[in-house]
């Protein structure tokens, strides 16, 4: 019988200790997989959202998308970008807040988003929007709006129906006069919470709501590069010394410094906390299964088994465990993400499409390598006590015993 | 008054000059990054060109108060009196006295009236919202659900940890199975030597949980000032307080002492000869 055989049969003979041995394993992995999807999951996440309209540069006047002042002189600004031979076409896009009303009940507060596309003559664009159309069509001129889920259900509305919002552009307090636009389709915004309420149009349309109380700035600049994004990044600062272009890598780079890493240090602690938990437990599990066996053990030896053989026996119980329970971590710690995520998710302005937890095969890898670590040096101690055994005198103590 | 816009440093000069300009505050970690001192002169702007920037004297420097919801943010801040940064903002086409501000604090003689306070004012003045204070704490939701989470987090790692208990107290309770055997024999009921596996699980979860606490205790330490050293903040991001002592006690002590009934309950409800194996 081989060593894993042999380990094997000594953990079915008390199964209880074996079952309870593996599940611990498999509690404590999963945490560990759910801390390993956690360390880089933002970022991946993240990166999935910014890249998934195909606009690889975000062109802003502070230092983060959506945060500081506005770009001004946007239109001459967006129509410089778009002749750069690195560029293929520059989105403007606005934000302001609308109040739309409803047949019944208070009007809905949404963010009305308005765009705009520029680029070189016979220049193909080929991004689209930055949403998704669900149902219906998307915006053919500045009398259409798209609506995501969450407007249209709570204000009881389809692609074709119209709406009357009003819109808040420079000031919480103001009083503009109501705008009556058509629903064109139903989109879903990538980067909206999930119970806000979010409205997307042309630029026109929406300078039109704010009743030209806007000047020409814009909250960003979606640019889309001919291939290279870095070297279209650094021909828009050269071009606008003034404004802050970033790749999409920039960005996320930025928010991670901006407090999202602390969920990557976060992460970091609790993958040693928990490996020295699973390393602590396991060694002591093994230990205290050993020291019960040891006559037994020195009467294999005496039977002729090699000292590397009994060792190579404990070491196939340590990878007996961690091997079953870190299988089992797995779907345990997929389910445990799950519910995680839901929570992180309920974060106020987390976009609902974000996830903190993202499977990568980093991540498995680490995973694996990190259990097969824990396996080997929890199995070290018992190793030792059981390849130093004084097979006479063990004898002789289990006999007097 | 903070001001919450970019600033540009323009330039840095310690000479003096014949008409003082305004005094400003700035915050240590604008202090440290732009080497200013107090008394250093330094020109601000409200845009990156710098245009129309104005003199100001360095009349300290200050630490932030903690900000959790700005955590990662290198606070690189400046405070100057309300008239000073109305003047200093005021676009040349509007005419003094007609800015606003965003919000203002009031300090009531009596704090416990302030949601009468508040609800009176909202009724006299239209177009004015007031809230107390700890209504406005609107920042606060992030941090709960960082505690769910942390919550949620510590249930797994009690199950992990019930599990390995359990584990552990089935080895070390059979390790004694002839101890237990010949006490049967010798006549002690099951219920005394329950009530003395009981005792001795109590006090070895009570030497667990000291240790746990001390071993906490060090962490605190370690964890603050690594997070203090990695943002540059003040915040505290783990205490452990006399209420998180209690709740770990609370928890640990009794599923300590429940995982060795629970795993000696099976080898008591055997003969005194079957424990000793005869």
């Amino acid at each position: 019988m081989n060593a894993v055989g042999f380990a094997w049969r000594s953990l079915v003979r008390q199964p209880a200790r074996g079952a309870l041995g593996v599940l611990g394993v498999a509690a404590v992995g999963a945490l560990l997989f759910d801390m390993l999807m956690l360390s880089n999951g933002f970022v991946l996440s993240l990166h999935d959202l910014l890249d998934r309209y195909g606009w690889d540069i975000r062109v802003v006047a502070g230092d983060l998308p959506l945060e500081g002042p506005r770009l001004r002189h946007a239109s001459d600004t967006a129509e410089a970008i778009a002749n750069l031979p690195q560029v293929r076409a520059a989105l403007l896009v606005r934000i302001a807040e609308a109040r739309i009303d409803r047949a019944s009940g208070p009007p809905l507060t949404a963010q009305l988003v308005g765009i705009d596309v520029r680029s070189a003559p016979g220049r193909v664009i080929g991004t689209s929007p930055p949403w998704t159309i669900l149902s219906g069509r998307d915006v053919a001129n500045a009398n259409e709006v798209v609506v995501n889920t969450a407007v249209a259900s709570a204000a009881h509305i389809a692609p074709g129906a119209t709406i009357t919002l009003r819109a808040l552009c420079v000031a919480e307090r103001e009083a503009l006069p109501p705008t009556t636009l058509r629903v064109a389709g139903i989109a879903e915004f990538p980067f909206t919470a999930f119970d806000e309420h979010a409205v997307g149009t042309t630029l026109a349309a929406l300078k039109a709501a704010c009743s030209g109380n806007v000047e020409d700035d814009v909250d960003l600049l979606l640019v889309t590069s001919t291939g290279d994004a870095d070297g279209a990044a650094a021909a828009i600062r050269a071009a606008r010394p003034g404004v802050n272009a970033m790749t999409n890598d920039e960005v996320v780079g930025r928010f991670q410094q901006a407090g999202f890493s602390y969920f990557q240090q976060i992460s970091t602690v609790l993958t040693a906390v928990t490996v020295s938990f699973a390393v602590l437990l396991i060694t002591v599990l093994l230990t205290v299964s050993v020291n019960q066996r040891l006559g037994e053990i020195a009467a294999l030896r005496a039977l002729g088994f090699s000292r590397w053989r009994v060792v190579k026996d404990v070491l196939s119980e340590s990878a007996l465990i961690v091997g079953t329970g870190g299988l089992l971590s797995l779907p345990l710690g997929w389910l445990l993400a799950t519910g995680l995520d839901e929570i992180l998710k309920a974060m106020p302005g987390v976009p609902a499409q974000l996830h903190f937890f993202v499977f990568a095969r980093e991540a498995l890898a680490v995973h694996l390598a990190l259990l097969a670590l824990t396996a080997l040096v929890a199995a070290a101690y018992p190793m030792r006590i059981v390849s130093r055994l004084p097979i006479a005198a063990t004898l002789r103590d289990e006999v007097i015993g | 008054m903070r001001c919450g816009f970019t600033i540009l440093f323009l330039a840095l000069s310690s000479a003096t000059f014949a008409q003082t300009p305004p005094e400003i505050i700035v915050s240590r970690q604008l202090a440290e990054s732009e080497h200013l001192v107090v008394g250093s002169l330094v020109r601000l702007a409200t845009d990156p060109s710098g245009t129309a920037a104005r003199e100001f004297r360095i009349a300290g420097i200050y630490e932030p108060t903690p900000n959790p919801s700005r955590l990662g943010v290198v606070p690189r801040e400046v405070r100057m009196h309300l008239p000073d940064l109305l003047n200093f903002t005021r676009p040349p086409s509007q005419s003094p006295g007609t800015e606003y501000v965003s919000t203002i604090n009031v300090a009531l003689v009596d704090p416990n009236d302030a949601a009468a306070f508040s609800r009176d004012v909202n009724a006299r003045m239209p177009g004015v919202l007031a809230r107390p204070s700890s209504e406005a704490a609107g920042s606060a939701g992030p941090f709960r659900v960082l505690e769910r989470f942390h919550l949620a987090i510590a249930s797994v790692t009690i199950v992990a940890a019930t599990v390995f208990l359990l584990a552990l107290t089935i080895m070390l309770v059979d390790e004694r199975r002839e101890t237990v055997g010949v006490l049967r024999l010798i006549g002690l009921p099951v219920r005394r030597i329950l009530l003395q596996i009981l005792v001795e699980g109590l006090l070895v979860a009570l030497a667990g949980a000291a240790f746990g606490l001390l071993l906490a205790l060090g962490s605190e330490w370690i964890i603050n000032g690594f997070f203090q050293w990695k943002y540059d903040t003040a915040l505290v991001f783990v205490r452990i307080t006399r209420d998180v002592a209690l709740t770990c006690t609370a928890i640990a002590v009794p599923l300590g002492a429940a995982a060795t009934v629970v795993a000696s309950w099976a080898l008591l409800r055997r003969s005194g000869l079957t424990l000793v194996r005869r």
